[in-house]
């Protein structure tokens, strides 16, 4: 039990939100992730965290004491590019259009999904994907804290709501368009080849489709695009309903899982300044000193004030039957 | 006796106090008091003499009023005196309700003789005294109505508290903390008149722990027959450097019943836990998030021990079972958890020494579906090690000396990044599911006055404790005979100096046995623990 245990926390794991919707996970920040796994046809377990919803870290790929969050040097995609465990955009982003691209889907759509999920439509969706395991005063009072953050983030107020809307969704609209023009007939975003943009447009679009109730004016756009949704039917079959062979048998930790290989030693992950480390352990020498002298202090005091007032010893007795009439 | 005859008296009421029971002196005869003797027993002669002419000095008076006194004394300690009492007359309460003060009373109605008033009233002068609302409480025996012969009147007269706000410091062990805490609080005494203390403190523990709470304590509301406590509370404790985790409660606690040996509360909070440092272990990062905690704890505790600082006579039994889910919702934390303590103090006849032994042991186990292949809650494992002394502790299996806080037990490697600086070596303290301490303890007096004035002693200890995990079926792996082979355990030498606060242990320990990542070291230690 102790070496299946052992062996599982050694395996490429994804931890992500629940699955619900016939996704496999129904946030569209996770699946993407997932994706681009599926798409770099690298084995991995999924694994969920349903009890921490307004988590940045989630998702996160880990493999025995490596872990790629996703509030950490640009996302999860970017992490596992960095450290070499996976890089399907080694030769796009050369590509003029690659940046500008990426820029759409990662502002636009995700603003335009943001919206959607939490705003536009009446939030049934985004509860049930993250809330829903979770008791239910605390999902709510964290669902409606949600809401609120989200419109700070979009800059929603009560006197624009309807502008930023309208804003949100053209965006939306012209972000298709340009999407399917550049998808064509396609198999693949880029050279017909798989590349992380395709894995991060695919999570949108599969919430979108099936996540997103019909009444969605999001989900209407979309599906004004048929090469798009083709594009995004096929992928789906082939990632995600053609079974689970590739989450299967074959586990490789990390290190060897694909090429280029690197130990953990190598790991290219960005080391910290060490200028600043060095000012930050002279700080918290300092804070700790400062602490220790602070409460030496104290408990000179309160052992001053103890001693001196004396030691009670025993218990408090309430009868004391030596005062007023002795009866025994 | 109070003299019905409206005639001034001019000379000032002698009173015999006897903690602050006041009777009053005779103010002379009246022809209504003949018909309260009927015989030498009848409290006549205590409270008054007929036939005697009203003394004029006060010198007088006081001789009258003593030789009064005397003569009951003599009474009183030649048997019971027949007496019972009449009415109960409370006065000066003008915000605090009757029936909080009533309610304290009812020995009064239940008493034959004059002693039994006596002691009676001693109880209720300092139940009344322990409400905390009232600054000065005079309980006046006086003779009942002269048509009921051998009756008596209780007036109780209360002054409410002045100053209703005050404030205190103090340094505390609570079973649910896992070290001492100082606290500060306000309280706010008798706001809605049923003799209400409300209070307000801020605790800062020294495991990293702070809380905010605020309460309200109800001595006697309508139809329970033991005070009601309930209590708010928003609680952060920082266990980063031992578990790579903070935990955050905000809850609320109700004390639904307490008496001497028993009590029952219930306890529901959002508890979360979040790793800002983001270099846990995988098992933590697996319960990180937010958790509704419904729970409802019953502690028995029957502690006969001459002191809970330094005890040298008697023994203690403490069990405390929390059941976590008494909740409809499903997805709220389901757990069982028992602890036990078990404490003897065997004194042994020289220089104050005496024997200390304990045994201290806990479980915890998750229920509901699938409870097999679960983990159990972090925050509810169980921890050895800190700076408290395992002699005072009774909260279940906590300390063990010479062992840091959190510093024993499973382990597993922290989150490692490519850092030449990080330590390679972080290891995160999961606890485990079942825990057992025990401890031998030595003290005796040290042979110099000034030690003993203040209660300063040495001691020599021994312990020995472990931690295994259960859940996640690594029950089937589990033996006893392995789990005691594994044990850690330390002994030493030490000073304790108990104070009004805290008692205060400087101990040389020495590790007899730890494991690899275990954070034990043989040397000089010092603990502080409050009274439990």
């Amino acid at each position: 039990m102790e070496q299946v245990a052992e062996r599982e926390a050694e395996e490429l794991t994804l931890v992500a939100r629940k699955p619900c919707f016939d996704l496999p996970t129904a946030c569209p920040l996770c699946l993407p992730v997932f994706i681009y796994l599926k798409l770099a046809h690298i084995p991995f377990r999924l694994s969920f965290n349903s009890i921490f919803p307004d988590s940045d870290q989630i998702p996160y790929v880990e493999s025995g004491v490596y872990v790629a969050y996703n509030n950490e040097n640009g996302g999860v995609i970017d992490r596992l590019k960095q450290d070499g465990i996976v890089d399907l955009d080694s030769e796009f982003e050369s590509v003029p259009d690659w940046i500008s691209t990426k820029a759409m889907i990662s502002s636009w759509l995700a603003d335009a999904m943001m919206y959607e999920l939490w705003v536009g439509s009446d939030g049934r969706s985004a509860y049930k994907i993250y809330y829903s395991d979770l008791s239910w005063p605390i999902g709510k009072i964290l669902f409606l804290k949600q809401v609120y953050i989200i419109k700070q983030r979009l800059g929603i107020t009560k006197d624009n709501a309807e502008q930023r809307k309208d804003e949100i969704y053209k965006r939306a609209k012209i972000a298709y368009c340009a999407l399917s023009t550049r998808l064509g007939e396609q198999s693949f975003l880029f050279d017909d080849r798989p590349s992380s943009l395709d894995a991060t447009f695919l999570g949108h679009a599969f919430v979108t489709l099936h996540a997103l109730p019909n009444t969605s004016v999001l989900r209407s756009k979309l599906l004004e695009h048929d090469n798009i949704v083709r594009y995004a039917e096929k992928l789906k079959m082939e990632l995600i309903e053609s079974g689970s062979s590739s989450t299967g048998a074959q586990f490789h930790s990390v290190p060897s899982s694909s090429a280029p290989r690197k130990g953990p030693s190598s790991w290219s992950s960005k080391p910290k300044s060490k200028p600043k480390k060095e000012k930050t352990e002279e700080e918290k020498t300092f804070k700790r000193r400062v602490k220790y002298f602070l409460a030496a202090q104290l408990l000179s005091v309160l052992l001053f004030l103890s001693l001196m007032g004396g030691y009670d010893s025993g218990d408090v007795e309430l009868y004391d039957d030596d005062e007023g009439l002795a009866l025994d | 006796m109070s003299n019905p005859d409206p005639k001034p008296d001019p000379e000032p009421q002698k009173t015999f106090n006897t903690n602050d029971i006041d009777e009053e002196g005779d103010e002379g005869e009246d022809e209504n008091e003949n018909d309260l003797k009927d015989d030498e027993d009848q409290d006549d002669d205590v409270f008054g003499e007929p036939n005697r002419p009203k003394p004029k000095t006060r010198e007088a008076q006081y001789r009258l009023d003593k030789l009064k006194m005397d003569s009951l004394l003599q009474r009183m300690q030649s048997g019971p005196v027949s007496v019972r009492v009449h009415d109960v007359i409370i006065k000066g309460n003008t915000k605090t309700k009757d029936y909080i003060i009533e309610a304290e009373t009812e020995e009064l109605k239940s008493v034959g003789s004059m002693q039994e008033l006596l002691k009676a009233s001693q109880l209720v002068n300092l139940r009344l005294q322990a409400l905390e609302v009232f600054d000065s409480v005079k309980i006046t025996l006086d003779s009942g109505p002269p048509e009921l012969p051998g009756t008596a009147n209780v007036i109780i007269e209360v002054v409410e508290t002045a100053s209703p706000l005050s404030g205190q410091i103090g340094a505390y062990t609570k079973a649910e903390a896992r070290s001492s805490t100082v606290e500060g609080s306000l309280k706010y005494k008798n706001l809605l008149g049923h003799g209400d203390l409300w209070d307000g403190s801020l605790a800062y523990g020294y495991d990293h722990s702070a809380e905010l709470s605020t309460g309200v304590y109800l001595p006697r509301l309508k139809g329970l027959v033991t005070p009601v406590t309930a209590r708010a509370y928003l609680m952060s404790q920082d266990w980063l450097k031992f578990s790579s985790y903070k935990e955050r409660s905000l809850g609320l606690s109700l004390g639904l019943f307490s008496s001497t040996y028993h009590d029952v509360a219930y306890n529901l909070a959002w508890r979360t836990l979040t790793d800002p440092s983001q270099m846990s272990s995988r098992s933590v990062r697996r319960q990180l998030g937010h958790n509704l905690l419904s729970s409802l704890k019953y502690t028995f505790k029957f502690d006969r021990r001459n002191s809970s600082m330094r005890p040298t006579r008697g023994y203690a039994f403490v069990s405390t079972t929390q059941v976590g889910g008494i909740a409809p919702d499903s997805r709220s934390l389901r757990f069982l958890r028992q602890e036990f303590d078990l404490r003897f103090a065997v004194p042994l006849g020289f220089y104050g020494a005496a024997l200390n032994f304990g045994i201290s042991g806990g479980v915890v186990f998750p229920w509901g579906n699938g409870f097999l292949n679960k983990p159990s809650s972090l925050p509810e494992r169980f921890f050895l090690g800190g700076n408290i002394s395992p002699v005072c502790a009774l909260g279940g299996p906590t300390a063990l000396w010479g062992f840091k806080t959190r510093g024993m037990g499973p382990t597993e490697p922290k989150r490692q990044v490519n850092d030449e600086n990080a330590d390679p070596s972080g290891v995160d303290f999961l606890g485990g599911d079942l825990a057992v301490t025990a401890l031998a303890d030595l003290s005796f007096d040290i042979p110099f006055r000034w030690f003993r004035e203040k209660g300063i002693h040495a001691h020599v200890f021994a312990c020995a404790g472990n931690v295994a995990k259960l859940t996640e079926n690594e029950y089937r792996n589990f033996s006893v005979q392995k789990f005691v082979e594994s044990q850690r355990s330390s002994v030493g030498v030490g000073l304790v100096v108990p104070t009004s606060l805290f008692r205060m242990e400087l101990n040389y320990c020495y590790i007899l046995k730890k494991f690899d990542h275990d954070r034990a070291k043989t040397g000089v230690w010092l603990t502080f623990t409050g009274a439990s």
